[in-house]
């Protein structure tokens, strides 16, 4: 990867590549789509659909297709592969289009430098949604223009032109697309052709095994921990171990002399120390000593009480009939729990870093990143160069789960780089990762629904409280300016779905001395648990089948009540909901719709020796047009085990201004010995492909406690459960 | 100091501190990549490796105890990349990895089961893999492992 010659690319004009969505064919530049085309207009349309703030809606993607000698073609992908499988879903979109058989096309991260324009990043499981249309304009455009030219060519008319694997036929002419791509300078801008209907589909909607497996079994250097330059270096940062601390007094004598340490950085806050291998400088690191200013030693129950509703902002995101005067007038009959879901981290397993390589005219860095469109310039900025100087090369990330969304790390890792004057390499211990991170906020939940004399539930009310997600993490505090408060990202999934006559949901925004961000399924997480086990024990509370009860709420002769039916029923007949259970055995229940998508999910827990142990799990998935269900299947089954650890072990706590958790033994996850059986249903029958990576994760973590209540009779109401 | 060890069948020298993690040694003294590093305390197993036929965690042992003896990391596993390793294979059969990141020390933890236990139960394969996977291809492991045993046993039958 490090090879590859940034010289000839750089004689292209940047220009033409930040204006237009461009093919190259063999090193030609070709403008596929008019200037304001209708890439362009696509994706804005697309992603004002999208629950995600567009925090740049006049910048233009550039999607890239290379048409390479052995007729294969590279696809540069703007998007992040961070083990979603979204080089899988892109290639077989553009497969449809170009007429080309799926191992004949790569898929590759694109850099910065060579045009990459996504003001979006990658997340909010958009990316197939947002790509849906556009990938396939695209490539349905290029193959138009390579049949215009043999045609042109052959003196035959286009439409007599058959396609298959990248070879073009009519008569007795035969070419290749590479042929073909190389036969001229001159190409003409066809109006986007018109699309293959569903019905033709070659790929689409078929099990297609991951693109990129061979080299993930077979542990090729494809992650940024990875990459390495000549005469690269070693480091590890110094961060401080308290929450909010600032370095008071550092003394680092003995981290220099470290045997194989060539230099301890500072530079104001940034204290680094640089070696020639990774083991010197974490034993140089030990060495440092460091004295840290700790504003306040904050301890877990006044950490916790932050996150409080009623303290902080408040913003009424939902708001039908009068729930709250409802609830007033008959305190007899109303019912109200509280919930809380703890601060956690992404434990992403490759951890944070970058590697880079800063120059006097030029600056390299490989990293992992879901967003190098949106800080690339932040970080030249953070080196004093002009972000056109910056290539940024993305690699495959060792999972994400939001955290890579954030690039202050990419930042220091270039100053630290600028001021060693050779290539460093710099990623977190696994300690930084827990005490250094962006977290996923903790939140807390008021619940209060009024119960009508025949049992009917006449009104509801949710008061959510959680520090932001989005916010701090946009450059300069623009998402404040634009938002208020965070309800597209921390308050996802707080509004009421079902049909309740009266129903309000409440944000109550508090920040916490920590950074917080996104993670998987963002507010949704938090948001389910709280509203679905309110539900939950509301049809306990009425007398009511929980599966039933959803059924009733959620009728109606909309398309969207009759997807909630379907998946309901099917999730009833797969679980065996209505067949007995076995001895010991609790079952649970929970829904959600997370960006159009509706998942739930039946599970059965078993209690032994004292701890809660998920045996099975049904989960039903609406996601759409499915393009590759084997796809699909693999991410449920990932959101599955993610919301197991969720529900059942993670949480950080803090004791003496510190997050307690060093390593994963204070931070446990799923296991091998963790693993239930999972069935996975996918129903189908749309046009659109909706979000596949988040939305099952949500049910998980509430259903589980409706079975341990089941099974136990005892209400969890904080997460992680616990029993005891 | 000098250290000498066999690694993926080809002599190794390295002169380096004798403490220093075998991890560090493989990954950026001899540019093995697949070992990687996911805790640097034995608790994840994303850098298990072989040595002399037994699975280590190599972030946490000192390189000098390999000196004079057989490593293999998962670039060694297989004969060749058309011949995978039943265990690979069986990963590529059930479309194992997600992310990727934890699957060498995953499939290195595997392969070392199966030679000790060629036809291990759901219980044995929970029991004996302690590794950690945060994108959830836990159901999918076990699957592959299972697979792998029987792929093994038509190998050598
Ligand atoms: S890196 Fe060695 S066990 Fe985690
Ligand atoms: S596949 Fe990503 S951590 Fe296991």
């Amino acid at each position: 990867m490090a090879t590859e010659d940034k010289k000839t690319k750089k004689k292209f004009s940047r220009r033409k590549f930040l204006q237009r969505g461009a093919i190259i064919f063999g090193g030609t530049v070709v403008a596929v789509i008019a200037s304001k085309g209708p890439i362009r207009r696509f994706l804005a349309q697309k992603a004002e659909n999208m629950d995600f703030p567009l925090l740049v809606s006049t910048q233009e993607p550039s999607f890239w297709f290379e048409v390479l000698p052995d007729n294969t073609i590279l696809y540069k992908s703007t998007k992040l592969e961070m083990g979603q499988g979204i080089f899988t879903g892109l290639a077989m979109l553009a497969a449809e289009e170009l007429e080309v058989a799926l191992e004949q096309i790569k898929v590759v991260h694109a850099n910065t430098a060579n045009g990459v324009e996504d003001s979006l990043g990658t997340g909010g499981s958009n990316t197939t949604l947002s790509l849906f249309k556009p990938i396939r304009e695209v490539a349905a455009t290029l193959r138009e223009m390579l049949k215009a030219q043999a045609a042109k060519q052959w003196g035959v008319p286009v439409a007599g032109i058959k396609v298959e694997n990248g070879i073009m036929t009519s008569g007795n002419h035969k070419a290749t697309y590479y042929e073909i791509s190389t036969s001229t300078k001159e190409w003409k801008t066809p109006e986007t052709p018109e699309l293959k209907p569903s019905s033709a589909f070659k790929y689409v909607g078929k099990d297609v095994k991951r693109i990129d497996l061979k080299p993930k079994v077979t542990g090729k250097p494809i992650f940024g921990i990875d990459q390495t330059f000549p005469d690269m270096l070693y480091a590890v940062m110094l961060q401080s171990p308290y929450i909010g601390g600032k370095l008071k007094k550092l003394n680092t004598q003995e981290a220099a002399k470290v045997n194989g340490v060539v230099k301890i950085v500072e530079d104001g806050e940034l204290v680094a120390v640089v070696a020639k291998n990774r083991y010197a400088a974490e034993l140089g690191l030990q060495k440092i000593e460091a004295e840290w200013d700790v504003p306040k030693k904050w301890q877990q129950a006044e950490f916790e009480a932050l996150t409080t509703v009623g303290l902080g902002t408040d913003v009424r995101i939902q708001s039908e009939g009068s729930p709250e005067s409802l609830l007033e007038e008959a305190p007899n009959q109303v019912f109200k729990q509280e919930y809380r879901t703890p601060l956690a981290t992404h434990a992403h397993m490759e951890p944070h870093g970058a590697v880079a390589h800063v120059e006097k005219d030029k600056a390299t860095m490989y990293v992992g990143t879901q967003a190098s469109t949106l800080f690339r310039s932040a970080i030249a900025k953070a080196i004093e160069a002009e972000t056109e100087q910056l290539n940024i090369e993305t690699t495959y990330a060792g999972g994400s789960f939001g955290r890579r969304i954030d690039s202050k790390h990419s930042e220091k890792v270039a100053r630290i780089a600028k001021i060693v004057g050779k290539p460093v390499h710099i990623f977190n211990t696994r300690t930084q990762e827990f005490q250094n991170a962006i977290y996923r906020p903790q939140t807390h939940h008021v619940l209060a629904a009024k119960i009508g004399e025949n049992g009917t539930i006449e009104a509801i009310t949710h008061s959510q409280a959680t520090p932001d997600q989005v916010l701090g993490a946009i450059p300069a505090n623009i998402g404040y300016t634009l938002l208020g408060a965070d309800f597209v990202s921390a308050g996802h999934g707080a509004s009421i779905l079902y049909n309740i006559e009266h129903k309000s949901a409440t944000l109550w925004q508090n920040k916490l001395p920590v950074h917080t961000g996104i993670w998987r399924s963002v507010g949704m997480f938090p948001n389910t648990f709280a509203i679905e086990s309110f539900i939950n024990e509301l049809a306990h509370k009425t007398g009511k089948d929980p599966l039933k009860m959803r059924l009733e709420l959620l009728a109606g002769n909309e398309q969207i009540n009759q997807r909630y039916k379907k998946v309901l029923e099917t999730l009833a007949e797969k679980s065996g909901w209505n067949q007995p259970k076995a001895a010991g055995i609790g079952r649970g229940i929970a829904i959600g719709n997370d960006r159009k998508s509706i998942a739930a999910a039946v599970i059965e827990v078993a209690i032994v020796d004292n701890q809660i142990q998920v045996k099975k799990v049904t989960q039903v998935l609406d996601a759409g047009l499915a393009i590759n269900p084997e796809g699909i299947r693999m991410q449920v089954e990932g959101a599955t085990m993610m919301g197991i650890t969720a529900a059942l072990y993670e949480g950080l706590s803090i004791k003496d201004g510190q997050i307690t958790a060093t390593n994963f033994h204070e931070y446990p996850m799923a296991k091998l010995s963790d693993t239930p059986e999972i069935e996975v249903i996918i129903l189908e029958g749309h046009t659109e492909p909706y979000g596949v990576g988040e939305p099952p994760l949500a049910p998980v973590a509430p259903a589980i406690a409706a079975a341990v209540f089941d099974l136990t009779g005892k209400n969890l109401r904080t997460l992680p459960l616990k029993l005891s | 100091m000098e250290i000498n060890f066999n690694i993926n069948g080809k002599t190794a020298k390295v002169d380096v501190d004798p403490a220093m993690p075998l991890l560090w040694v493989v990954r950026d003294e001899l540019n093995l990549k697949a070992t990687k590093f996911g805790c640097g305390a034995a608790l994840c197993g994303a850098c298990t490796l072989h040595i002399d036929g037994e699975a280590y965690r190599s972030c946490s042992i000192p390189v000098s105890f390999a000196a004079g003896k057989k490593v293999t990391t998962l670039e060694g596993l297989s004969e060749s990349e058309d011949k995978l390793h039943p265990i690979q294979q069986a990963w590529m059969e059930e479309n194992v990895p997600q992310c990727g990141y934890c699957q060498p020390g995953f499939m290195m933890a595997a392969a070392n089961l199966l030679e000790k236990n060629p036809n291990p139960t759901e219980e044995d394969i929970k029991n004996n893999i302690t590794n950690i996977c945060r994108c959830g291809t836990q159901p999918r492991i076990i699957k592959a492992i299972k697979r792998a045993a029987q792929l093994s046993q038509t190998v050598t039958a």
